[in-house]
């Protein structure tokens, strides 16, 4: 019999084909889906992210676990509706205009997720008009901001400039990736920043207030 | 141009360029590379430049350390010496600095947003995407998960999903290597992306051998002090 403990491992390596035969087990064995994301999924990534950080793995080791822990969640979402589970929170999530990198902005969409959020994510590239259209249509509580270029930089600045000039002062600005800072973040006037996909969750949480 | 007797630490990415444009003799008393591969981690890089800043300085003859790097990621921020004058292109990474300044940087992001970049020392390490990025990458992870052939078949797929917001190859030229232009031309076709060549300018790199300091263009920190970055992206010098 399979134990979360068992699910967790398989994430951590990178295991896709072992998550989806442990994670219906789990189901099956009366496991609750929450538990599974809780308990294994989030755990296990916040230990990924740490090795990286601690470079005892690289890039691509990164988003083999990352794929793992979204085929445990193709399995777990349908699961969490049937349970009448609706996400409580909306958040969107982009990569600033000019930038192509995703890799950081793709584990935070995927931990939120995890957490509970209703994630739309607008891609790559996302110029400020892109994400006014897209708070207009969603009414997130959080926007997610990424970047991995320093060149792309003022375009996550021209982005916070122009959701608060659109007058969308109630939502969560939350920004991050490798280069920015928590000065940064006060400097362009983001209400949080985090450096890991991680601590992505605990900043969202501590934003609203449900933390 | 004067310019005082001075040690060069370069990334390995401009070797080509800097050999060829320094002439013989080379205008440098010492010239030392570093791996381009450390930019993938820029704490190692910050920690790998330090340490031969730090050797580089031990020459008395040396007055001033020239930085062949950009701003890499924040790598270069908190680099200081203590008894030389550091001498740093004021430029996000060496792209810029091959292009001759952002500004043609930026217009070719703006043209087409999905160009990764090629150049002959890019090119060197085989690692660009490319019909040798694959058996590469096959090769590095095959130590480590020697019995595992499916997680190697895992990661050469996601490296390749790393690629897919790509669509063009631009090949920066500044020194003539036409073996180096063929093969990002059989990269382009590899990855299905169209090709383009751009004519990079060797003056970023010309100044910065010559001696040719200009504030607006290079930063100059002084001994003891530390490189920084502004909000507006500037690279200075903070005590
Ligand atoms: C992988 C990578 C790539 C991949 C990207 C694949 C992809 N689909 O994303 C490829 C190879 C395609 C690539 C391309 C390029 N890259 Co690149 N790349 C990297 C590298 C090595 C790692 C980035 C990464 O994915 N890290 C792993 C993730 C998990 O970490 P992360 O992104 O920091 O995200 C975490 C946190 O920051 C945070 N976070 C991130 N976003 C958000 C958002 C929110 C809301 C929150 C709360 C938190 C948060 O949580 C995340 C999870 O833990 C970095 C170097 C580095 N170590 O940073 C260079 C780097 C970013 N790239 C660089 C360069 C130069 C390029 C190219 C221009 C190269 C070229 N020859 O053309 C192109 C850029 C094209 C473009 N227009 O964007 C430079 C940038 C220099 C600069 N100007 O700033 C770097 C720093 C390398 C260097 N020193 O030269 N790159």
């Amino acid at each position: 019999m399979s134990t979360l403990e068992d699910l967790k491992t398989a994430v951590i390596n990178g295991k896709r084909k072992d998550v989806k035969v442990i994670v219906p087990e789990l189901l099956e064995s009366g496991v609750e889906p929450t538990s599974l994301l809780q308990d294994a999924l989030i755990p296990a990534m916040a230990i990924v992210g740490e090795r990286f950080k601690n470079n005892e793995v690289f890039v691509p080791e990164m988003l083999v676990s990352a794929r793992a822990m979204k085929q445990a969640m193709a399995i777990i979402e349908p699961k969490l509706l049937e349970a009448g589970i609706s996400p409580e929170y909306t958040a969107i999530i982009g990569t600033v205009e000019g930038d192509l990198h995703d890799i950081g902005k793709n584990l935070v969409a995927t931990m939120w997720k995890g957490t509970g959020f209703d994630v739309i994510d607008l891609g790559v590239n996302v110029p400020a008009a892109k994400f006014l259209e897209a708070i207009d249509e969603y009414k997130p509580q959080i926007v997610g901001l990424s970047t991995l270029l320093t060149t792309t930089m003022p375009a996550m600045k021209e982005t916070v400039a122009a959701i608060r000039n659109a007058g969308h002062s109630k939502v969560m600005i939350l920004i991050g990736g490798a280069p920015i800072t928590q000065s940064y973040a006060d400097e362009i006037g983001a209400d949080g920043f985090s450096k890991d996909a991680g601590s992505a969750v605990d900043i969202a949480k501590t934003t609203l207030g449900i933390a | 141009m004067l310019h005082p007797p001075y040690a060069i630490l370069a990334c390995d990415v401009f070797s080509d360029e800097l050999i060829e444009l320094g002439g013989d003799p080379p205008p440098w008393r010492a010239l030392e590379f570093l791996e381009m591969g450390l930019h993938d981690q820029p704490d190692k890089l910050r920690q790998k430049i330090q340490q031969s800043i730090h050797d580089l300085e031990s020459d008395r003859e040396v007055q001033a350390i020239v930085l062949a790097y950009g701003r890499c990621g924040n790598g270069l921020v908190g680099i200081r010496a203590q008894r030389c004058p550091l001498i740093l292109p004021q430029a996000h990474d060496c792209i810029s600095i091959l292009l001759g300044g952002r500004e043609a940087h930026d217009a070719q992001l703006k043209k087409t947003p999905g160009t990764y970049f090629y150049s002959p020392g890019w090119v060197r390490g085989k690692r660009v995407p490319g019909p040798d990025r694959e058996a590469y990458l096959r090769e590095f992870y095959a130590e480590r998960y020697a019995d595992d052939e499916d997680m190697i078949d895992e990661l050469v797929e996601v490296d390749r999903d790393a690629f897919e917001h790509h669509n063009c190859a631009a090949y920066v030229s500044i020194v003539d290597r036409p073996a180096t232009a063929d093969y990002c031309k059989d990269c382009a076709k590899h990855m299905q992306w169209e090709h383009t060549t751009l004519k990079g300018d060797p003056s970023f790199l010309q100044d910065l051998l010559n001696g040719n300091w200009q504030p607006t263009r290079f930063l100059t920190v002084e001994p003891g002090q530390c490189v920084a970055a502004d909000v507006e992206g500037n690279l200075v010098a903070i005590d």
